[in-house]
């Protein structure tokens, strides 16, 4: 992202600022994640299952990887990758875009992405279970599509 | 990894005229290098000046323990926790630490949707009138905040930030930015929260002209 400011704008917006305080944010307090260490651990992990979860979702719907990407407005190339590599991080919004199309929770989704930090083992917990049970193959299985619908469900609870 | 890096111009105080400047879309090594060699000394020895000179604690700068390469290690690597720094003559004046994926509006009208919460931003000490007088440069929380807006747009939130002010802050945010003051939030150690609509957004971008 790259964002055009025109020197007439800076200095502006200087003059108005002048010499005002600026700062935001928890005063004495630097940001603590507990867990921390093994969050990051675990989400790598469900990176798996996030790519897994893509391609059995899209699957499920009878969509081609192009057909997706139409459908979710993201990019062909990112889904290609998103699917092949386990260990991909995708994008933001193409996250957000997934999550409204399967119409899963955004932060659970994240969380599987490895986007956030874990707050919730339990959903990585079944995101590692859900990539155990499923297979990359062509057609859903009834074991697949029983563990996909699962870890739908997991998904989509609200916090 | 390349940082994507946005032409800006800071108003050097002393000379009274523009600086070409750098907004970085990262908090990189150097900036972190920056902050241990030219911040905490500066806000150290002006910290030692408030003291020898009688001013209250209640009246040092309330960022003063915050520890920036603390903060950007435990959020390396998560696209979710972006950072911005501005850069001019080769130091850096202003960093800001973002999340982009865990927080809502709270102004009712804005249904809840998601918004840009600017998780903590701050200036160099030398740009801080409280310490440093007059101020070297003007103009970075101006920049920091309107690349938070710009983040948001691209993210589809359509200008919508939100933040904790320091009491010290609390005109800036609700003057020269013209946020929501929903006030003081006690699950925030008391700091007063400040949101922008996407109205506000367009307005504070209009407020600097042309851009």
């Amino acid at each position: 992202m790259k964002i055009e400011f025109t020197k007439d704008w800076c200095m502006s917006m200087a003059e108005l600022e002048a010499d005002a305080e600026i700062g935001a944010g928890l005063v004495a307090i630097d940001p603590v994640f507990n867990g921390e260490t093994v969050a990051v651990k675990s989400a790598e992990e469900s990176i798996v299952a996030f790519s897994r979860f893509v391609q059995l979702a899209r699957r499920n719907r009878g969509l081609t990887i192009e057909a997706l990407a139409e459908k979710a407005d993201v990019e062909v190339f990112e889904l290609v990758t998103i699917e092949e590599d386990g260990q991909y991080k995708p994008d933001l919004r193409t996250v957000y875009q997934l999550a409204n199309f399967f119409d899963v929770q955004r932060a659970n989704l994240l969380q599987v992405a490895g986007l956030i930090a874990a707050k919730d083992t339990h959903i990585i917990n079944e995101a590692v279970r859900f990539a155990a049970r499923s297979e990359s193959v062509a057609a859903l299985t009834a074991e697949e599509r029983a563990a996909l619908d699962a870890f739908v469900s997991v998904l989509s609870e609200q916090k | 990894m390349s940082v994507s890096v946005s032409n800006v111009f800071l108003l050097n105080a002393a000379a009274g005229k523009a600086e070409p400047a750098e907004l970085l879309h990262a908090i990189t090594d150097k900036q972190l290098a920056d902050w241990e060699a030219e911040w905490a000394p500066e806000l150290l020895s002006s910290l030692q000046r408030l003291h020898r000179t009688g001013v209250a604690r209640a009246r040092w700068p309330q960022s003063r323990h915050w520890d920036w390469r603390r903060k950007a290690t435990a959020l390396q690597g998560m696209l979710a926790y972006p950072g911005f720094s501005v850069v001019c003559a080769g130091v850096t004046q202003g960093m800001m630490i973002l999340d982009v994926a865990t927080k809502r509006c709270r102004i009712l009208s804005q249904g809840g949707k998601n918004l840009v919460y600017v998780w903590f931003v701050e200036n160099a000490p030398w740009n801080r009138k409280e310490l440093f007088d007059p101020p070297r440069y003007r103009g970075v929380g101006s920049i920091l905040i309107r690349a938070a807006i710009e983040l948001s747009k691209d993210l589809e939130f359509q200008g919508r930030i939100g933040l904790h002010s320091l009491p010290q802050a609390n005109s800036f945010y609700a003057n020269t930015c013209g946020m929501t003051d929903l006030g003081s939030d006690p699950d925030h150690q008391g700091l007063r929260y400040f949101e922008m609509t996407p109205e506000q957004a367009a307005a504070f971008i209009a407020k600097g002209g042309k851009t």
